[in-house]
């Protein structure tokens, strides 16, 4: 067989999601790839400059679409930093709450996708199983499962309902031991470590270099977690380690992304000691009434007129599921962000594709992928 | 003489064709009496009940996994159609059976029709040859072991020219797959077979049935066993070893072009091949159709209680297939063949030497005596 180009995309089952992976193959061996993205741009940044402060945080759900909350905190920290907003207490350990258990669906959906790549079949299903439980709960105060529209500029809808810091503690009991049913699945077989070990190597100069971040960049021996080094909401209070790994490879990036789910749940546990200790309000009470936000109470700044209302830029980085995400806020003093921006971690992280697939088999190729955590909708936007 | 399958059946069309016979003229009853045209018809006959009785036993086969895999992903699997969802792959059969078959312009059409429908007949086939029990069988066939063996290796051929002929570069890959993993396992398979060969002294399986009355195979030859299972799944295609049609990285392996009845038969022949793989093990080394004879002898004395133990046993197989199925990744194509060549085949010859000892020692502690019934 001669040298040749396979599409692997944009419907390949390979994808988990709209985008393309150009592959140059020589036999079995990859000898260049493209990457192709773009196929799901929705022009989310255009959008959000026709829309109200509070109308963009739909947008963001749909922005990745399995982190929705992680997304929505980032946006709502960048708006509410241009808008000049106090947030309570509260609101804080809230969002720190729901960023945490963001992160638990997130990796245990990739977890669920990952193996399905190398061929596990039945991990999937567990995995798919454990993500409902957190789905529940987020369904129990926001209302939805994948879609939340939870945060508000000024803290977030409503406060947790009664017996929910119980049922989370009751999921995270679940939990634990499930995550070490899924090393015993994957880092128990012999099969696994023949297929990831030394697979996908991204050097930590090579991540610097292209902007790779998360548990990519950790994986490969570089300590950088925005929770430490920036810590925000409520991250500077609570106690949590880094997940690490020095091999830079898929195994690396499995072995990260386990701890992670670990060390979410220790965090979850501390916000729901800390929510049951403290209640208080959930929302600003001095909010501009422009804002437009219907549940919002309104406060003695309520009647501050539009012209009067101060200027500003606002900037955001969060600790995504995937990576480092950024926003950029621009307000103008109109009803509308004036400009948003989105730095999207998983654009950076499949930009290195060159970096850390040349020269492995075709076969190698679902789990570099699907090691690397592919959000489509982040990437594209 | 006891009855046979096809003794049955020829008794069946003798007394169809007796009967109508008897209500016409002459010549014409002549004709229809003769037994040239009885023994005709009843194998006919013996086709139709073979084909019939394998087919349904495919599509069981193929309800057994979906709901032993569900269970083992801790879900129930087909439910809705029929008790338990017993009915689920007819629905599935009739609604592929339904569809439109489409062809890739620039498919070759011999080879794009004529691979799958060559790989689902020489796939049946098989059951004309594995005796299922006592005289349900095709007939006496001296080596019918080398024959099964030799039928059951056509597939990668059938499986490459399909593959090559869809025009499709996954197709071409996967077809590449599947052929250089089969013929890499053909060898240990084979090489496991002598093994089982040299103990019972002939190629026959009802011979070798015969001599695992109260002697299973599987204890002295465990590591002809081991080789075996191995090998027959890596020659099912089923994970761990189903790269050819490894739908992370090749879609859909080397039937992505095919859809509807081609891709039933795919399907269909992918099933006969693990049932004929299931009972591959069961003649060779887990005693057939029989039980010890130590064992009260009413479990046997039930009627057709040979076939109730045979598919019992057969099935049991099947379900370690499954069982491995749930449970571990997809190996990598070099990783397949560097244990096919270099780990599988010094096994199997590892284990004819240790059958050759066997064979010296006659006696082992624990299993017994090889008895002295072929040679």
């Amino acid at each position: 067989m001669s040298e040749m180009w396979i599409n692997m995309g944009p419907q390949h089952p390979m994808t988990h999601g709209l985008w393309n992976l150009r592959v140059h193959i020589d036999g079995e061996i990859i000898l260049d790839v493209d990457p192709e993205m773009g196929y799901l741009h929705r022009g989310i940044e255009k959008i959000s400059e026709d829309r109200h402060y509070n109308e963009v945080i739909t947008l963001m759900d749909r922005t990745c679409y399995v982190a929705g909350l992680a997304w929505e905190h980032l946006y709502i920290m960048a708006a509410e930093d241009a808008l000049h907003i106090e947030v309570p207490e509260r609101a804080l350990w809230i969002r720190t709450l729901n960023d945490e258990f963001q992160r638990i669906a997130s990796h245990i959906m990739w977890f669920a996708a990952f193996v399905q790549d190398i061929g596990l079949m039945s991990p999937f299903l567990y995995g798919m199983r454990d993500r409902d439980l957190v789905l529940d709960l987020f369904q129990s105060f926001t209302g939805g499962r994948l879609t939340y529209e939870y945060n508000r500029a000024g803290g977030v809808r409503n406060d947790l309902p009664l017996g929910f810091t119980d049922r989370a503690r009751k999921v995270c009991d679940w939990l634990l031991p499930r995550f070490n049913e899924y090393d015993a699945l994957c880092l128990g077989s012999d099969i696994f470590h023949r297929r990831c070990d030394g697979l996908g190597v991204l050097s930590a100069q090579d991540c610097v270099d292209y902007g790779v971040t998360g548990p990519m960049l950790r994986s490969a021996g570089v300590r950088r977690d925005l929770r430490k080094d920036r810590p925000y909401a409520s991250y500077d209070k609570v106690d949590f380690d880094v997940a690490m790994a020095n091999t830079a490879d898929v195994t690396g990036r499995y072995l990260v992304r386990m701890e992670e789910l670990r060390q979410s749940v220790r965090i979850v546990r501390q916000c729901l000691d800390w929510l049951d200790r403290h209640p208080g309000p959930v929302m600003a009470d001095r909010l501009p009434r422009w804002l437009g936000a219907p549940y919002a109470p309104v406060g003695r700044e309520g009647y501050l007129l539009k012209r009067n209302y101060p200027t500003g830029v606002g900037f955001s980085s969060v600790e995504e599921p995937h990576g480092e995400a950024q926003a950029y806020v621009v307000n103008t003093g109109g009803e509308h962000p004036y400009r948003v921006k989105f730095r999207s971690p998983v654009f950076a992280n499949l930009g290195a594709a060159k970096k850390y697939m040349i020269g492995y088999r075709v076969a190698d190729i679902p789990p570099i992928m699907g090691s690397v955590d592919i959000c489509v909708g982040e990437v594209d936007r | 003489m006891a009855a046979t399958l096809l003794s049955v059946s020829t008794d069946i069309s003798g007394f169809i064709l007796r009967g109508i016979a008897s209500v016409l003229p002459q010549p014409v009853s002549g004709w229809l009496s003769a037994s040239w045209t009885i023994t005709g018809l009843g194998v006919l006959i013996f086709c139709a009940i073979l084909l019939g009785a394998s087919m349904i036993n495919t599509i069981m086969l193929i309800w057994f996994e979906r709901k032993l895999l569900g269970r083992f992903m801790d879900r129930r699997g087909a439910m809705h159609v029929g008790y338990a969802g017993l009915l689920q792959n007819f629905a599935d059969g009739l609604k592929l059976f339904r569809k439109n078959t489409y062809r890739p312009r620039e498919a070759d059409n011999l080879g794009f029709y004529a691979g799958p429908t060559a790989y689902m007949v020489t796939s049946m086939i098989l059951f004309a040859i594995l005796p299922v029990s006592t005289g349900w069988s095709g007939g006496v066939l001296p080596l019918s072991l080398l024959l099964a063996l030799a039928i059951f290796s056509f597939a990668p051929l059938f499986i490459f020219i399909s593959a090559w002929s869809s025009n499709n570069k996954y197709s071409l890959m996967g077809g590449m797959r599947s052929a250089a993993q089969m013929i890499a396992y053909e060898v240990p398979i084979l090489l496991a077979v002598v093994a089982v060969v040299m103990i019972s002294g002939s190629f026959d399986l009802n011979i070798i049935v015969q001599e695992q009355q109260n002697y299973w195979f599987w204890g002295p030859l465990f590591l002809a066993l081991i080789v075996f299972v191995v090998g027959m799944i890596a020659e099912m295609e089923r994970i761990p070893f189903d790269l050819p049609e490894a739908e992370a990285e090749l879609v859909e392996g080397w039937n992505t072009e095919y859809g509807g009845m081609l891709f039933a038969f795919f399907m269909l022949a992918d099933y006969v091949r693990a049932l004929v793989g299931s009972i591959l093990v069961v003649l060779l080394f887990l005693g057939g159709w029989t039980l010890p004879t130590y064992l009260p002898a009413g479990l046997t004395s039930f009627p057709l209680a040979g076939i109730f133990w045979f598919m019992l046993k057969t099935y049991a197989v099947f379900a370690i297939f499954v069982w491995v199925r749930a449970s571990l990744p997809r190996v990598r194509t070099d990783q397949l063949l560097r244990v096919g060549w270099m780990r599988m085949i010094p096994l199997s010859l590892l284990a004819i030497l240790v059958t050759a000892l066997v064979i010296v020692v006659r006696c082992l502690p624990v299993f017994g005596c090889i008895p002295t019934i072929g040679g």
